[in-house]
């Protein structure tokens, strides 16, 4: 179905591109190397994983594929820290982290595209809901990406902030794959705000790409995150101090 | 905003896309739901029907009629449906019949049954429309906020052009400093720069005249007073060696020299107090004091030309000003008052308040000046009757353009009149306290 295909590319390519935005922010005069940087790790990682996805889904009694989201999850967290606590890796650094996620979504897009279920979709229907997908992905990093340019000309800080919450989403999204593989323990569930924002909501979907909203979240899920979220704040408002 | 153009298109366009994107998804979602909704009825219609022909009952909700005919005999009909045949084409039809307008489908599977479904128009218009409706509305609804969105955007890309026009207005007329503003995007940087080369230029400009008025008064200043000398010294070298001067060259080199004196010094206070140059020190003063002061200035000649002065009204009068150019204001009145009034003349001076302003009123009775002159004798080098002015007195014609630039200086009003003597003139200064 149509909306099953636009719901599908938005879901992969929103935080693609809040991400890829926020850190166009970052590197405003330098996005031809930043592109550069970003576009090679890109097209590699995405080749490989395509190529091998047969066999890395199958490592791991089944959770091979889990597992590798997860630690290119991390990666893209931890590439972010790196990027912002040295101003000498800022560049590469978070190119490599866009890359990490580009090749989640990048991936689980052409599994999409090409998956044998893909038979009851016709190709106008992939062809239109992959436009308003990508479209509505794309407008909505060109906003931000200028929300973002006038939150950081008024406050520095607010732009740091963001980043950390953008940061801390990609360990959100990993703690969900480990708990859903038995890797990591939930932990009791603090709270349940399904009714007051649901994940399915325009509103909820937005915020989950943005810094990973989840309507009812794990003690561990929640302490992962915050930990995360303060230690990138951290890094930026050194990398600030630095300069 | 590092380009106006490509901030306006590219948010714009995100803007557009986004909302017409959204209003698409939306518009399908509620068709969808809408078209569901309609499937889900059809079922239910048909699952009544063949309850009815099986259980009997009501048959005025269906909405549907339905005749089956066999071998030319009507074997079945819904309680909507004629005795008669609804339709003798095969296929879509549309016919009348119970008060109402039907569309009517005909089949004839084999040559011994016919099966005849009709639906009444108005319900098949009332559900497209429902379809329709529901695809419409969040397009139409996205417009109010499409709407309010380029506004902000519009108003947010055109804010440099309004920072830059703010500063402009707000600018002083003596105020030639460049516009500074931050971020300024590329199509308003290249005017920005202009203007403020053209502010530069005006400023160079204004500063060259400024100094070269100055410049040359004072440059012919030195050696005036030099040849004032020299003409004093050799009239009393012509008085002691008894040369007589029957046709007055002498005298009249004199006064050609001490008008030109008196010429040059007021074309240095001109420059002082040139409301486009002059900075005034305001403060609080006593104008009252000031005019006494001023008297006291001229109270030789005044006493020479054996006139009388009065300085009547309020004995203090405090307000804000410059006190060198409000002294030079006071001083170029009383002393056209002196110089233009005949021997023997009247002078008065009266400070009063009215409101928020002082008045101060200075008359004599001179000849005074004819009414079409009053607007005249604010230009500069301008004397009435020209350089022969009939007192033969020596003036230069820039002393009411002095006393108007004061008054201007300092956000008052002049204005000329008849005196309050059968004769003379009257001049009014109302300055803000």
């Amino acid at each position: 179905m149509l909306i099953n295909t636009v719901l599908m590319f938005l879901r992969e390519l929103l935080p693609l591109c809040l991400l890829l935005a926020t850190l166009l922010v970052w590197h405003r005069s330098l996005w031809r190397h930043f592109a550069l940087y970003f576009v090679l790790p890109s097209a590699l990682m995405l080749c490989l994983i395509s190529l091998q996805m047969v066999w890395i889904s199958e490592l791991l009694d089944g959770l091979g594929l889990e597992f590798l989201y997860s630690f290119l999850y991390l990666s893209c967290f931890a590439l972010l820290c790196v990027a912002a606590r040295k101003t000498s890796y800022a560049l590469w650094g978070s190119a490599l982290a866009a890359a990490c996620l580009f090749s989640i979504s990048g991936s689980n897009l052409l599994l999409y595209i090409w998956l044998p279920t893909q038979t009851e979709n016709t190709p106008a229907d992939l062809v239109l809901g992959s436009a308003l997908g990508v479209g509505i992905g794309a407008s909505i990093a060109v906003l931000w990406y200028y929300l973002l340019t006038e939150l950081k000309l008024w406050r520095h800080q607010s732009f740091a902030l963001l980043l950390s919450f953008t940061g801390a989403r990609q360990v959100m999204m990993a703690s969900a794959l480990l708990i859903q593989s038995d890797w990591l323990v939930a932990g009791p569930q603090l709270w349940q705000t399904e009714q007051l924002l649901s994940e399915q909501s325009e509103l909820g979907f937005f915020l989950q790409a943005l810094m990973g909203y989840e309507a009812t979240p794990g003690l561990s899920q929640l302490l992962l995150y915050m930990v995360c979220l303060v230690l990138l704040f951290w890094c930026c408002s050194f990398m600030e101090k630095k300069r | 905003m590092r380009s106006l153009r490509r901030y306006l298109v590219t948010v714009l366009i995100a803007l557009f896309t986004l909302i017409s994107f959204v209003a698409a998804l939306q518009s399908y979602k509620q068709s969808a739901s809408r078209a569901e909704a309609l499937f889900d009825q059809d079922l239910q219609v048909l699952a009544s029907s063949l309850s009815q022909q099986y259980q009997g009952g009501s048959q005025q909700e269906l909405g549907l009629a339905l005749q089956v005919w066999q071998k030319g005999e009507l074997v079945y009909r819904s309680a909507l449906a004629p005795k008669s045949s609804m339709s003798d084409s095969e296929g879509f039809s549309e016919h009348n019949f119970g008060g109402k307008r039907w569309r009517v489908f005909r089949q004839t599977p084999t040559d011994l049954l016919t099966i005849i479904v009709a639906q009444p128009l108005k319900q098949r218009q009332q559900l497209a429309d429902e379809v329709i409706t529901a695809s419409i509305y969040p397009v139409v609804l996205s417009l109010p906020l499409q709407a309010l969105l380029i506004w902000l955007v519009v108003s947010k890309a055109l804010s440099p052009i309004n920072r830059f026009s703010a500063q402009l207005s707000s600018k002083k007329a003596n105020d030639l400093s460049p516009v500074v503003l931050e971020q300024v995007p590329a199509e308003l940087d290249q005017m920005l720069k202009t203007t403020n080369q053209l502010f530069a230029r005006l400023a160079d400009a204004f500063d060259r005249e400024k100094r070269f008025a100055s410049d040359v008064a004072h440059e012919l200043r030195t050696p005036l007073s030099v040849l004032q000398v020299n003409l004093h010294n050799a009239s009393a070298r012509w008085q002691q060696s008894g040369i007589s001067d029957p046709e007055g060259s002498m005298l009249a080199l004199q006064a050609g020299v001490e008008r030109m004196s008196t010429l040059i010094e007021q074309i240095m206070l001109l420059n002082r107090t040139n409301p486009e140059h002059f900075q005034a020190r305001t403060d609080q003063l006593d104008l009252a004091g000031l005019c006494r002061q001023v008297v006291a200035d001229w109270y030789p000649q005044i006493e020479q030309k054996q006139q009388q002065i009065e300085l009547l009204g309020v004995e203090h009068l405090t307000l804000r000003g410059d006190a060198f150019a409000l002294r030079l204001l006071v001083s170029n009145l009383v002393g056209n008052a002196s110089k233009y009034t005949q021997v023997g003349g009247c002078i008065q001076i009266e400070l009063s308040v009215e409101q928020d302003k002082a008045v101060l009123v200075v008359q004599d009775n001179g000849p005074g000046i004819a009414p079409s002159e009053y607007s005249r004798v604010f230009d500069r080098f301008y004397r009435v009757g020209g350089d022969r002015h009939q007192s033969g007195t020596v003036g230069s014609g820039l002393g009411l353009a002095i006393v108007r630039d004061i008054v201007a200086l300092h956000q008052g009003r002049i204005s000329l009149g008849a005196a309050d003597f059968s004769s003379g003139l009257k001049v009014t200064v109302e300055l803000p306290l």
